[in-house]
């Protein structure tokens, strides 16, 4: 199984994943991606006021995937 | 490990809640138990499976979880030495989730007929055990809040506490540091999180000098900030048999 890494970046404090985890083809870690952004986003949209989360996966030491929530508020 | 070991953990842990006494201990130190041993990662009773035992574990963890229709795993609760998880399978015939190992496990069962008997001749006996399953069902309801309501950090700090308070009733930890026994996919499963999103917060744990966690075992670096960030009251747990 392929490794990945998945580097975390959350108001500009960019966090870089050493360890990675191995997932059974690039779908799975795309799924993978997806799902732990909107839920850090969601956490930290509503609690600690981050407005922009962004994951950078790499597969072994390649870049594959840039996954990214940003949040607008506009008064209207 | 005897059966004799198997069952003096579980008498240590129902001295302790239960306020069980020496002729009530008597009786359980005579329940014939069968023990085996399991490796990790394997299921003792599936969903819709009809129990005829209960198992009590007498070395390693055990999970009870609920897999979904497309295939995620929601873990229920964490089970250490001592405990019966499967104990209310004596009334609810089927089971309705599952109950796996963690780790390899020595496992001892007892026979639902010889429970059954000891609970008809021996009231004290039956009450202490239905006293440990409402124990079991107030950690559901702390479980439902903390997945649901805190988060990610919290909620990961809230299980470790309760763990711990766990295994120290049965002496299982050691100065700072205790067992808990999953990997990073396991605890999304029980969190409700991605193993990602898991690694994520480890990190974030160790890097604010809370904790660590390292193939299995957690050490605490500072039990302040550590308590604060669980927001562990212990009320729940009802560790004393006044309570």
């Amino acid at each position: 199984m392929p490794r990945y890494y998945f580097d975390i970046c959350e108001n500009h404090h960019f966090v870089r994943d050493d360890d990675g985890q191995d997932f059974a083809d690039q779908n799975a870690a795309r799924q993978e991606a997806i799902e732990t952004v909107a839920s850090i986003a969601g956490e930290g949209f509503a609690r600690s006021g981050s407005r922009q989360v962004i994951i950078n996966v790499r597969e072994g030491g390649a870049p594959f995937l840039k996954v990214s929530i940003t949040l607008y508020v506009e008064e209207t | 490990v005897s059966s004799d070991a198997v069952r003096a953990a579980l008498v240590r842990r129902l001295r302790i809640s239960s306020g069980i006494t020496d002729e009530d201990v008597g009786e359980i130190l005579s329940l014939p138990i069968t023990v085996r041993q399991y490796p990790a990662e394997r299921t003792v009773i599936s969903d819709g499976e009809r129990a005829t035992e209960c198992c009590l574990i007498a070395e390693g963890f055990c999970v009870r979880s609920k897999t979904i229709a497309d295939g995620r795993r929601q873990i229920l609760s964490i089970h250490i030495p001592g405990e019966i998880p499967d104990l209310m399978s004596l009334f609810l015939h089927v089971m309705d989730h599952d109950l796996s190992t963690l780790t390899p496990c020595t496992l001892g069962f007892i026979n639902h007929e010889t429970l059954r008997r000891l609970h008809q001749r021996n009231p004290n006996v039956a009450e202490i055990f239905w006293r440990d399953t409402l124990i079991d069902a107030a950690m559901f309801r702390e479980w439902i809040v903390n997945v649901g309501q805190r988060p990610a950090p919290a909620r990961l700090a809230h299980v470790m506490v309760e763990l711990r308070e766990r295994l120290k009733v049965v002496g299982r930890i050691a100065a700072n540091s205790f067992d808990m026994p999953l990997t990073q996919e396991q605890i999304g499963e029980a969190l409700g999180i991605t193993a990602v999103h898991v690694n994520r917060v480890i990190r974030q744990l160790r890097e604010d000098g809370i904790l660590e966690f390292h193939r299995g075992r957690v050490t605490v670096l500072d039990e302040a900030k550590f308590q604060e960030l669980a927001d562990f009251d212990n009320r729940y747990l009802h560790q004393s048999p006044s309570t």
